[in-house]
């Protein structure tokens, strides 16, 4: 059906959708960062590159390294936790999997602010851990835990740990036992083989897993503001900022086009490896 | 064996996770039935905070506006949704462009999305309130059920179509009587998902609601309560919130058998 | 030396409940090329999987000149495996793949290089040297698979269906490209197989396997021209076979004319049947044993052809092999009635 216009029609009401929607709005905070503030928080047509600039200015660049730095973190201490669990999960036997997999995933559906007032409950100062050090009889000062950059680590990981189990599980249940074999009968200690066999030929799930964590993250701005407790900004809380208090617009739409391009730019990174390692063949989500 | 050590290291990793996972979703749900509300002390079983949720009219409120919002956008979503799925499928030699545009919404961050139809909607001088914010739903909405949907499209045995058409139905008829009966599981899956997302969907939102309490959502009620700190209701509401989007995708993941993506 | 080359001594296995390999004993001499024949299931596998150091033993022990290998895990063995799959790596290329057992041994990097570009030309594949496993053919793959395993200089190379994922053509290249590489190398060779003809152009011996037991070991023309059970018989190549009953002085065909055979001792047990090789039987001769029938269908090979004849004292059309040269002589016809004979010698007599 070459000439067949029919799939075009079926396509059209949401291509319009997304066009309208998406690529219109999206196309505007492009345009509008180039434009400069107005004097009472308006736009003034008049285009500038001080907003691009501005983001690059040490006072907000170094928000954008913390951010990049909390994003890694969360990204890094997820992948590991969720290779492993993976890993534990793909070495189980099949018929035990989905099930794992399932329980795995489950809290990953349940809202996100819920999840992550669940940490508040557990580690603000009238709470569990602190009740549980007093229960077991500690008496000294507890450090503060929540509002702090280790609680907003944790909310982050807590909520995408799920995405790595799931972007790790699908290369390594997809690999041929037989090449593990391989490698042990060809001399290879069980450790040698899963630094030189399994673990190079799952690191695109591991990639996909790291980059969705890290965009995720980096982004953010519901967990700094509930867990961090406004002592620090990332760059979704400036953005956030510039658009609902502060009013200047061009400058959050600045700051969200360096983080877009930043995101681009990783993702396709990811892509281009998922590309290059054959037999991984690059974790689709889901 | 050393694949045992490295087994086992890596089972006992996954024990933490689940560990980590579940501890603090279940201390929540157990502090919402707890009498005395606090984590200090066990003062004995109660419903009575689920009950204090009944007379909150701010909470209803929100409540009945997620409602409205969850599904408007789901209903829109689940059409155009579904129609995309096919036109794609049938369409097969689709350009990366195309390809890039259906997938964006899906990886495109909240807060940017937000903040592009915020910046949209109030150039174009349109008021915000519940329409707004179903409409931009809409958009990340459709591209999930597109992607459910899809999944299901890519095992579907096109002479199907191609008979229906040998039989004498017109593109409309085979439509109707033949690819939507198929495709029914994945698109009451689509729409669960869809539903769920909207129900949950917090920062977009808060962006597009615009000013004043009369369209603020669940989430946003949420939000709210969350940064005057902990108390008895949030438990209680929390609870419901996360039964009610485990219960719509864990039946969404039945009928669509583990084909669903991430969110 | 007194014992020998590689030794297999009263080994079982059972997975839960299920026997794969019941007491099983056999051993193999150096520089031997060997072949395990039997079915899927028969456990010819699972034996190699334990030679291999893949699979525990439930029972017996493995002697490799003279000490026990049963309790080395894999890599501390010096045998190497070719898997079915091949099992290549596949984010490595063809030289880190071969590359790859060698530098577990610790060898200093030139001499690995030296090994890799030799192994390579003697498979043929230098220039495709840098290319990954999903960038090369089904036969490709093979002999990058062997050469890995080979390339290690192991005592023993195991082979698990080497030729299986090969077509028709390349697996006759190969089972004799196997069989010069294991003349050149010096290696002893145990191939699993299922296919008997592989069996047969390849191996020095040959054990039949079934329900984990070895019911038979000999050279491929013992095994062939002298199979000890109807099963081998059946198994190996194309047989005939005929009903026979016991008689005061040998064995009576269905329609009660003698079946003279060769001297076997008569085994005991009531029904019998009698097996003669298709090759044996003589069209329109004469002999120690004949049959009558008719001629119901042609298969023609080539270099042979394929006359089956349905006959009253077999259930089964009974298959007569003629050449190309006794064809053209005297063509067959469908439909036309036939004699065919053969003599005692290569008359087999087995119980039912």
């Amino acid at each position: 059906m070459s000439a067949d216009r029919r799939p075009l029609l079926l396509m059209t009401p949401a291509m319009i959708w997304l066009f309208g929607l998406m690529v219109v709005p999206c196309a505007l905070i492009l345009v509008l960062a180039f434009f400069r503030r107005g004097l009472y928080g308006g736009i003034e047509y008049t285009w500038t590159l001080e907003n691009l600039a501005l983001v690059f200015d040490p006072l907000y660049f170094q928000i954008f390294l913390k951010s990049a730095g909390i994003a890694g973190l969360s990204a890094a201490i997820a992948c590991v936790l969720g290779y492993a669990a993976a890993y534990a999960i793909a070495a189980m036997p099949r018929r035990h999997q989905p099930m794992l997999l399932f329980f795995a995933v489950l809290p990953f559906w349940s809202n996100y602010l819920v999840r992550t007032y669940a940490w508040i409950v557990l580690l603000n100062r009238e709470g569990l851990i602190v009740n549980l050090a007093r229960w077991v009889g500690y008496e000294g000062e507890l450090p503060q835990m929540l509002y702090s950059e280790q609680a907003v680590v944790i909310g982050l990981v807590y909520n995408y740990l799920p995405f790595v189990i799931l972007s790790c599980y699908a290369p390594l249940s997809r690999l041929n036992p037989e090449v593990n074999e391989a490698s042990r009968d060809l001399g290879a200690s069980a450790w040698t083989t899963f630094r030189r066999v399994t673990l190079p030929m799952t690191v695109p799930g591991i990639a996909t897993g790291f980059v969705f964590v890290f965009v995720l993250s980096i982004g953010n701005f519901v967990t700094p503001a509930l867990l961090g407790g406004g002592q620090f900004q990332m760059i979704g809380n400036l953005v956030y900022a510039q658009f609902l208090t502060a009013n200047d617009w061009p400058f959050g739409a600045a700051l969200s086009m360096v983080l877009i391009a930043v995101m681009l730019g990783l993702l396709m990174g990811q892509a281009v490896m998922a590309d290059r390692a054959s037999g991984g063949k690059g974790a689709r989500d889901g | 064996m050393a694949e045992r050590h490295i087994f086992r290291l890596m089972l006992l990793i996954l024990g933490v996770v689940f560990a980590f996972l579940y501890i603090p979703i279940s201390v929540l749900v157990g502090l919402s039935f707890n009498d005395g509300g606090l984590p200090t002390a066990w003062t004995g079983f109660s419903t009575r905070w689920y009950g204090a949720l009944l007379t909150n009219d701010d909470i209803l409120k929100a409540a009945g506006n997620t409602l409205v919002v969850a599904l408007f956008s789901t209903a829109l979503s689940t059409v155009l949704g579904t129609l995309l799925a096919i036109g794609v499928e049938i369409r097969r030699r689709n350009g990366k462009w195309l390809e890039t545009i259906i997938f964006a919404p899906m990886i495109i961050p909240d807060i940017v999305l937000a903040i592009a139809l915020l910046s949209f909607f109030s150039l174009l001088g349109v008021k915000m309130g519940l329409h707004t914010i179903i409409v931009s739903h809409v958009v990340f909405n459709l591209a999930f059920v597109c992607a459910v949907v899809r999944a299901r499209l890519k095992n579907f045995d096109w002479s199907i179509v191609e008979a229906s058409g040998d039989l004498g139905a017109s593109t409309f008829t085979t439509l109707r009587r033949v690819v939507v009966p198929v495709l029914m599981p994945a698109i009451i899956a689509g729409a669960l998902l869809a539903f769920t997302l909207s129900v949950d969907e917090f920062i977009i939102a808060f962006f597009t609601a615009g000013a004043g309490r009369s369209s603020i959502t669940l989430p946003m009620q949420i939000f709210a309560m969350i940064r005057f700190g902990v108390t008895p209701e949030i438990n209680a509401l929390a609870t419901l919130v996360m039964a009610v989007s485990v219960v719509a995708l864990a039946l969404s993941q039945r009928l669509n058998k583990g084909e669903l993506p991430g969110q | 030396m007194t014992h020998p080359f590689l030794s297999i001594r009263n080994v079982s296995k059972t997975f839960g409940s299920v026997r794969a390999v019941t007491d099983l004993s056999l051993d193999i001499a150096e520089n031997e090329f060997f072949a395990l024949l039997g079915a899927s299931g028969s456990g010819k596998t699972t034996l190699l999987r334990m030679l291999a150091g893949f699979e525990d033993l439930t029972d017996g022990d493995i002697l490799l000149e003279g000490s026990s290998i049963a309790e080395l895990t894999p890599n501390r063995r010096p045998l190497n495996l070719m898997f079915q799959s091949y099992a290549l790596f596949p984010h490595m290329t063809v030289t880190q793949n071969i590359a790859y057992g060698l530098e577990m041994d610790r060898l200093p990097k030139a001499e690995t290089a030296a090994r890799v570009s030799e192994i390579l030309d003697v498979i043929q594949l230098g220039h495709l040297a840098k290319r990954k496993p999903d960038q090369l053919s089904g036969g490709q793959r093979q002999r990058v698979a062997l050469a890995r395993a080979l390339v290690k200089r192991p005592k023993v190379l195991l082979l698990d269906e080497p030729l299986g994922a090969l077509d028709k053509k390349l697996r006759s290249e190969m089972q004799l490209e196997l069989k010069r590489l294991q003349h050149e190398f010096g290696i002893t060779f145990i191939v699993v197989t299922h296919d008997q003809e592989e069996a047969l152009v390849m191996a020095d011996r040959i054990a039949i396997m079934k329900d984990g037991a070895l019911l038979q070991v000999g050279t491929p023309h013992e095994i062939y021209e002298n199979p000890g059970t109807r099963f081998a018989a059946d198994f190996i190549g194309v047989m005939n076979f005929l009903p026979v009953s016991r008689t005061a002085d040998g064995f009576a065909a269905r329609d009660g004319s003698q079946m003279m055979s060769r001297g076997n001792a008569a085994p005991a047990g009531t029904p019998f049947v009698a097996a003669v090789r298709p090759e044996r039987l003589r069209v329109g001769g004469t002999g120690d044993n004949s049959l009558t029938g008719e001629i119901t269908a042609l298969a023609y090979h080539g270099l042979d052809l394929l006359v089956h004849i349905s006959t009253a004292i077999a259930d089964a059309p009974v298959i007569a092999r003629m050449t190309a040269d006794e064809a053209d002589g005297n063509a067959p016809v469908v439909g036309r009635q036939v004699t065919a004979s053969w003599s005692a010698k290569d008359t087999h007599i087995f119980p039912e």
